[in-house]
């Protein structure tokens, strides 16, 4: 089941080919979207301005919303998902890739779950509604940046009808 | 299943180059930079008011692939450097080359930074408290502590959030010690070095949201092939251990630092340079800050953080026989302070040292101000 998850993923043009990894590994992403949405979950695309918004699917229901993005690091790209249900309420948030060399934490679990049950209307600033992390500040800061302008993207394209 | 899922994706144009937004450029370089102006005056008598550009260092990084990165930087310390006179500065602080296996491995070879203590790997002016940085992170911990070294760096698999780097590097050079300094004359800094004494790093680091606990070790020789001192690599050496906190809470913000350096040949090291270097270098220090707008300006995004720092060390803490105990080495320094932040990388910051000694040999207080920035 993994297996056609991740061909479709690789199709959809989401995940890149190994070789040239520049976004997110589609091994990485589809162990992501299971984790988030369940096992044997289904996925189709559709694009909004320039970005893909992955469709999740359970059989025939519609379970939510996922979107692969970039936010800068110090010097390096910092590559997450985002992901929501289909009232647009944030169920996880991953970093698929961390290519710098200090500042990884963002990548633990214990910091990411902050942001579970967010949404667009929500002011999510460092230092009061997200919590920080010592050392991490830059990488804190755009991966936060990143998730607050995805879910006001999200709420866009739904307000527009694109979702 | 799967080639009529392919089929079907292929005529729906699923195929589509990955739009702009989920793009990374394959090969970039960044440009980046930190720095620092000083202001300092010493209630000394005869003593003047000092300023200073103490610092202002380039970052250029460049990837060349998503694995292969590289990062440098350039500092000019003091503002100039002018043929004839002393002082001023200009060095490369670091210039490696990391290669990214995964996020367990990271290798690193070039001109880096020793993974000791919070400052040393982190002294952009707006990542700490007070105009210059904690005294403990110049003469017991000596920061900015780089060599020329290799070792690998990342995260450890099924512990998460404890990240490690261990590195090999150039070692000290026990000529370089001194009394009041203790071993930050030995580094070398990567310029045309001896490489008689190899040593070995390394650093653990524990995350949670708020919290890092750090702990960090050197081990290494330094006796540079010198007919007393031993030409074997780890002869005349030196033991670190260092352990550090952050945490922050809300608008409270508390950091400490401890650290342990052990120079059992301090005896033969004094008696062939005269240095006086003591046998344990040790201390300590710990701050807590508070972002007053969090009562004042509530609504605000800026931050003017007050804060309290104690420093505690010395770098005598025991000597030798035959070695002169010098009493004004037992330092105790209390820094109060604020430090304004408009942005999270600009800091304006103001603040006044009590600073004492067990011989009340050196003791003014000092009041200083500065700038700093980092992008």
């Amino acid at each position: 089941m993994r297996r056609v998850l991740l061909l479709t993923l690789v199709a959809l043009g989401i995940g890149a080919p190994a070789a040239m990894s520049q976004s997110a590994p589609p091994k990485k992403l589809a162990a992501s979207l299971e984790r988030i949405f369940g096992r044997g979950v289904r996925v189709d695309s559709i694009i909004a301005d320039t970005a893909i918004v992955i469709r999740v699917h359970a059989g025939d229901a519609l379970l939510g919303y996922a979107a692969v993005r970039n936010a800068m690091g110090k010097d390096q790209p910092i590559t997450y998902l985002v992901a929501v249900d289909t009232a647009l309420a944030l169920l996880d948030v991953d970093v698929l890739v961390y290519r710098e060399p200090y500042g990884g934490e963002v990548a633990y679990e214990p910091w990411r779950r902050q942001f579970r049950g967010k949404g667009p209307g929500d002011h999510l600033e460092v230092g009061r509604e997200i919590r920080g992390i010592s050392g991490a500040t830059i990488s804190v800061n755009a991966v936060t940046a990143g998730i607050r302008r995805a879910l006001s993207d999200l709420a866009g394209w739904r307000k527009a009808g694109v979702l | 299943m799967v080639p009529r899922l392919i089929a079907a994706l292929l005529l729906l144009g699923a195929f589509s180059p990955l739009p702009l937004s989920a793009q990374v450029e394959p090969s970039a370089t960044t440009l980046g930079g930190y720095g620092e102006v000083h202001y300092a005056n010493s209630s000394a008598a005869g003593v003047p008011g000092r300023v200073n550009l103490a610092r202002f260092v380039l970052f250029v990084g460049h990837r060349f692939n998503d694995r292969i990165t590289l990062r440098s930087e350039v500092e000019v310390e003091d503002a100039k450097v002018a043929g004839g006179e002393s002082g001023g500065e200009i060095a490369l602080e670091q210039a490696y080359l990391d290669f990214r296996v995964g996020d367990q491995f990271t290798l690193r070879a070039g001109l880096l930074l020793l993974p000791i203590g919070i400052i040393n790997e982190m002294h952009e002016p707006p990542t700490f408290n007070g105009v210059s940085r904690p005294t403990f992170s110049e003469v017991v911990l000596p920061s900015t502590w780089r060599d020329i070294g290799v070792g690998a760096l990342g995260s450890v698999p099924g512990v998460p959030g404890l990240g490690y780097r261990a590195f090999i590097v150039n070692g000290l050079l026990a000529q370089g010690f001194d009394g009041a300094s203790g071993i930050r004359g030995g580094r070398q800094e990567g310029r045309d070095a001896s490489f008689a004494n190899p040593a070995l790093t390394g650093r653990l680091e524990w995350s949670r949201a708020g919290l890092k606990l750090g702990g960090s070790a050197y081990y290494g020789g330094s006796a540079n092939g010198d007919s007393t001192l031993g030409t074997g690599a780890f002869d005349a050496p030196i033991t670190l251990i260092a352990a550090d906190a952050r945490y922050d809470i809300g608008a409270f913000a508390f950091r400490a630092e401890a650290a342990n350096i052990s120079v059992p040949d301090a005896g033969a090291i004094n008696s062939v340079f005269g240095n006086g270097v003591g046998k344990r270098i040790a201390g300590w220090y710990a701050e807590g800050a508070y972002n007053l707008l969090r009562v004042l300006a509530p609504a605000s995004a800026h931050k003017l953080n007050g804060f309290v720092r104690y420093e505690r060390f010395n770098t005598q803490a025991s000597v030798p026989p035959g070695t002169a105990l010098d009493g004004a080495l037992a330092r105790r320094i209390t820094t109060v302070g604020l430090t304004y932040k408009p942005v999270w990388n600009v800091a304006l910051k103001a603040d006044y040292q009590f600073r004492r000694d067990r011989a009340h040999a050196a003791e003014d207080e000092v009041v200083a101000l500065g700038v700093g920035y980092q992008f």
